[in-house]
């Protein structure tokens, strides 16, 4: 499903971020990918939705290297892919029902399938009752569950969660982390980047371990 | 509606040609509507606006269409004088009906119109205003005029036929100022050169105002437009709403510049046709038409258009989610 091969990306700045970083994903798996603040997880998944290019090595997402992918291709392969950001970002003008139909919307799917699309995911993550709500009213931890249902809502092949549970408390990063081993088995690709190393104990998963852009055995 | 497996477990359902075009034809739809309430929300910014590229379009196609009615009115009252043969001899004369018959014989002569004595003193009291002295004259003081208008509009060509005419019998005096209609004739074409110039300024200008104006947009919508381009949307998406943003706000400009023209046209007829009666033309300001407005309409629209591309394309392309 995704497969980094001796990737290495250096910033314009000259920071070096990721150093030799191989490894495959295939299909249905779930992987933690570990590692301290600064050591790449992030510039990792965002070569993966190729917001950044790497500066050697290749990216593969479902056969496609994405070093070789013309910029106008790259909607399309985002729509691959299902990303949970930290900070949530989600859309504040607009209720958490056209929140997690944007990337249906996007992709062109009629308003009947966008509703049952839309009802259905964010019952997976047990906010049937707030569709017609606005973000801003809603806790830290409902925010984080409108964009997990925003990310699985067009049923991607694989989903990047990137500190999904950064601010919560235990018990919901437990709820959420939950959600993410259901997708699983439903046969997504899961790649969790977290810090939360107790979290990441409690859950039996590969575990990919990133130090200073290297991959090294956690 | 087919089902498709993609590598693995996951199902994404593939959209067909048919569903993506009507997702297409749905989302202008809908942004046709959502974009204009969504304006509408500030409406005293956009009345700004609008009031704004209504003046910047009117200015140069109020120009344009004084131009143009010049150029399509009996110009030749206006910018070409008769050359005016006074007579000698009155109106009824043997002399005069053999002099206005040898002038309709030159091939050079397009119109010789007599006005007699009488209608010369109607005419001059009526206009200027001097009825009163004129009373003060027990007979009509005034000779009997020829009107000739030449077939040439060329200054030299007809200084050459005054000569000719003047050789003539029965002839007081003739008057053809043809350095005033050089001059008058140099005049328009500067007229007309920087009408032009100023109306492609102007139009630039509206050009600029749309783009500025959505810049701002842009730059407010700046995180909505990260979030659409990480969920997969394309560049063409994300533009549609400020592309609808720039046709509402260069037809609403249009419609204003509209309403502004056909007032200060309906203002200024009145003065304008006198002014043209004085040179003895019909020329009359006329209100523009029901398609000249859809011209004006569509001309602001697409201006809007072009705005909303330039600008759109230079700072979208600038942002990308990071």
């Amino acid at each position: 499903m995704l497969t980094f091969d001796q990737v290495f990306k250096r910033y314009e700045t000259g920071q070096e971020a990721l150093a030799e970083v191989s490894f495959s994903l295939d299909p249905g798996e779930f992987v933690f990918l570990t590692g301290p603040s600064g050591a790449g997880k992030s510039t990792l998944m965002k070569l993966a939705i190729a917001m950044e290019r790497s500066t050697r090595g290749q990216v593969l997402l479902d056969g496609q290297n994405l070093n070789q992918l013309p910029a106008r291709k790259i909607p399309e392969l985002r729509r691959k892919v299902g990303v949970v950001f930290q900070n949530h970002q989600l859309l504040f003008d607009r209720s958490v029902f056209d929140n997690v139909a944007l990337p249906l919307e996007i992709a062109g799917h009629p308003p009947s399938e966008v509703k049952s699309r839309v009802r259905a995911a964010l019952s997976k993550v047990g906010l049937s009752n707030k569709e017609r709500d606005w973000p801003v009213t809603l806790s830290g931890g409902e925010q984080q569950r409108v964009g997990i249902a925003r990310a699985v809502v067009h049923r991607p092949p694989l989903l990047l969660a990137d500190e999904p549970t950064g601010n919560l408390d235990p018990e919901l990063s437990r709820e959420i982390m939950s959600l993410f081993q259901q997708f699983s088995q439903l046969g997504v690709t899961v790649m969790i980047a977290t810090h939360d190393l107790d979290l990441v104990r409690e859950i039996p998963a590969q575990r990919l371990h990133l130090q200073s852009g290297r991959m090294v055995q956690p | 509606m087919s089902e498709r497996r993609v590598t693995g477990g996951a199902t994404q359902r593939l959209l067909s040609r048919r569903d993506r075009l009507r997702a297409w034809a749905r989302h202008h739809r809908q942004l046709f509507g959502s974009t204009l309430s969504a304006l509408l929300r500030d409406w005293m910014g956009l009345m700004t606006t609008w009031l704004v590229i209504g003046i910047a379009l009117s200015l140069p196609v109020l120009m344009l269409i004084g131009l143009r009615q010049i150029g399509e009115t009996d110009h030749r009252q206006v910018i070409e004088p008769a050359i005016s043969v006074y007579l000698s001899s009155p109106s009824g004369s043997a002399v005069t009906q053999g002099l206005i018959s040898s002038l309709r014989q030159m091939p050079e002569i397009r119109q010789v119109t007599l006005i007699s004595e009488a209608e010369a003193l109607a005419e001059f009291s009526e206009r200027s205003g001097f009825f009163d002295v004129l009373n003060a004259f027990s007979e009509n003081p005034l000779p009997a005029v020829l009107e000739v208008r030449s077939v040439s509009t060329e200054g030299a060509t007809i200084r050459l036929l005054t000569q000719k005419i003047g050789a003539l019998e029965g002839i007081d005096s003739i008057s053809f100022d043809a350095a005033w209609r050089q001059r008058l004739s140099s005049v328009l074409l500067i007229i007309e050169r920087i009408t032009l110039a100023l109306g492609v300024l102007f139009l630039c200008g509206v050009v600029l105002i749309i783009g500025n104006t959505l810049r701002l947009t842009i730059e407010n919508r700046r995180h909505e437009i990260e979030v659409i381009k990480l969920v997969g949307g394309t560049d063409a998406f994300v533009q549609r709403p400020f592309v609808y943003r720039g046709f509402w706000l260069g037809m609403g400009g249009g419609l204003m510049a509209w309403i502004m023209i056909q007032s200060s046209l309906i203002y200024l007829s009145v003065p304008v046709e006198t002014l043209a009666r004085s040179y003895r033309s019909d020329f009359a300001l006329e209100a523009l038409g029901f398609q000249e407005s859809l011209v004006l309409l569509a001309l602001g629209a697409g201006l809007g258009i072009v705005g909303s591309m330039v600008s759109v394309r230079r700072h979208l392309v600038k942002i990308q989610p990071n």
